[in-house]
């Protein structure tokens, strides 16, 4: 939050005189939203220590019509069993609870996220938990338990490598490691079949790399902090949606203007999101037929215009190229 | 880099040179259109990230409908077309190329385009272009640069890039001055996230 209360997307608005509209309006539908299935799902019996967290979307704050509701149950300590509420229970609260078993087809214990960090116990699909845990998520039940566990995963990143002034190298690791990674598997999942290609793509080119830059960006500003001061910054960041933390980063980079048209391209691209018609164009793109689809096209443009804008405030400000430089790459 | 004009190998090798990052290719006049067309379809790909292709804005004779039909073809080659909106005659005309046209503000010789309040008339009929900020057309108006903040605050959001260069006396383009660097630094910080190009051979 900003020193005057506002959060930091209204107040990069406010300094450039750009609304980001459909931004706003996602905010507000997933506050209205969380408040309506908040106590549907407050009823449910929960085990001792058991938190129930949305993602995607929802830990974004930028929930569309047509937004699915990945949810994690989130247990803190180790595996153990006949845990509440069962996974079952929760679908039947949540409109559009995605259907497949895989990243959140069963309760996640919070010891594998914070213990089972690299090595061979740190699969795909406990990266992916972690990760969304850490970026873009949103406690819905069990708030207390929620803020414990993302309190000992980020000290566990924050350990005694952390030096003052420097990001923290093992979180940008595993951050920049999440990324690739969702790219990597963009790939693999088309040798498995052309299917929801344009939709996977366009999320690639978008809000992935939002939910990547809203990772990034708070941990290479971290050199300007010591080790204390830089662990209430990264609290207080994951306690905002990653357009805010973005937003922020534009704005004390001295980078107001390039911060609002990066994120007015997204807010353009939630907006159509919105649209049924614009939705199902991309479900319906595969790669041979991209080049002739105008919502595909739109896109492009779209996700260029949001890149474009990310790469000139980690090259082209006053600071973060030299971070870039020491940290990014190597 | 008057005697670039229509040398369209020339023009992408000297781009080149400065960065491989973006060109404008010019076609400042209507009889340029022809072989820059024949040029873009028979050229594989260009090595650049951003491509611009500057539209007619001497010898204009087609009519309006057909000089948009050419430049909606030569667009599929390109991110942007950059237009003289003291040009236009019916500037709808020109909603064809979407997104893809670029309306750049003019020096101080034109009639009009130069102001905000002069472009403000011609983005409310193309709703969709993108802004094409020459800097030193904005100093032309006003050496302060008061104009050229103005022009960002309305339009920038509409900024897709920028034209680098002094002007003359008589308000050609040339190699920007140290002077002007200094001075132009502060206006152009806040244009970092879209490309620069060149409209005279970059200092050295």
């Amino acid at each position: 939050m900003e020193p005057s209360g506002e959060h930091p997307l209204e107040a990069l608005a406010k300094a450039t005189g750009r609304d980001f509209p459909n931004l706003m309006d996602a905010r507000r539908r997933t506050a209205e939203r969380l408040e309506e299935k908040r106590p549907r799902l407050a009823a449910l019996r929960h085990s001792p220590r058991a938190s129930i967290v949305l993602m995607g979307s929802w830990g974004r704050q930028e929930l569309t019509a047509e937004s699915d509701d990945d949810f994690m149950v989130l247990i803190q300590g180790a595996r153990r069993r006949l845990i509440k509420p069962l996974i079952r229970s929760v679908k039947k609260v949540l409109d559009r609870a995605s259907g497949k078993q895989g990243v959140f087809g069963g309760p996640v214990f919070s010891d594998r996220l914070v213990q089972d960090i690299g090595l061979g116990g740190d699969d795909n699909d406990n990266l992916t938990r972690r990760m969304l845990f850490m970026l873009e998520s949103i406690p819905v039940t069990g708030e207390e338990i929620y803020r414990t566990v993302r309190d000992e995963v980020l000290s566990r990143y924050l350990d005694e490598s952390v030096k003052p002034y420097r990001p923290p190298r093992f979180f940008l690791n595993d951050v920049v490691r999440y990324w690739r990674t969702m790219c990597v598997d963009f790939a693999g999942k088309e040798r498995e079949g052309p299917e929801k290609w344009g939709l996977r793509n366009a999320k690639l080119r978008t809000s992935r790399k939002i939910l990547f830059a809203g990772g990034l960006l708070p941990i290479l500003d971290c050199f300007r902090f010591d080790e204390q001061r830089m662990r209430g910054f990264l609290e207080s960041e994951f306690d905002l949606p990653p357009t805010d933390r973005i937003a922020r980063s534009f704005m004390e980079n001295g980078a107001s203007d390039a911060g609002a048209r990066t994120l007015g391209a997204y807010d353009e691209f939630v907006g159509r999101m919105n649209d049924g018609d614009f939705r199902q164009a991309l479900k319906d793109v595969t790669r041979e037929s991209a080049p002739d689809s105008t919502a595909f096209s739109e896109v492009q443009r779209l996700g260029r215009d949001l890149e474009d804008g990310l790469l000139a405030l980690l090259y082209e400000t006053q600071y973060l190229p030299d971070v870039v430089r020491d940290f990014a790459i190597f | 880099m008057q005697d670039l004009r229509g040398n369209w190998e020339r023009q992408v090798a000297v781009a080149w040179e400065s960065s491989p990052f973006a060109i404008e290719l010019s076609a400042l006049s209507e009889t340029e259109l022809p072989s820059l067309a024949e040029y873009l379809g028979a050229a594989r790909s260009l090595p650049f990230r951003y491509i611009s292709i500057h539209g007619p804005s001497k010898q204009r004779e087609l009519p309006e409908e057909e000089l948009v039909a050419e430049l909606v073809e030569l667009a599929r080659y390109a991110d942007g077309v950059v237009m003289h909106p003291d040009t236009f005659g019916r500037p709808e005309l020109y909603r064809p190329l979407g997104h893809k046209l670029l309306l750049e503000n003019m020096d101080a010789r034109k009639p009009t385009g130069r102001t905000p309040e002069e472009l403000a008339a011609t983005f409310a009929e193309l709703p969709e272009a993108g802004f094409c900020f020459d800097i030193a057309h904005a100093w032309s108006i006003d050496p302060q640069m008061a104009v050229a903040a103005d022009l960002l605050d309305r339009f920038g959001d509409r900024l897709r890039h920028v034209h680098l260069s002094s002007l003359s006396p008589d308000l050609h383009h040339i190699t920007l001055t140290a002077e002007h660097e200094e001075l132009f630094r502060p206006t152009l910080e806040r244009c970092v996230d879209v490309p620069w190009i060149f409209e005279a051979p970059p200092p050295r």
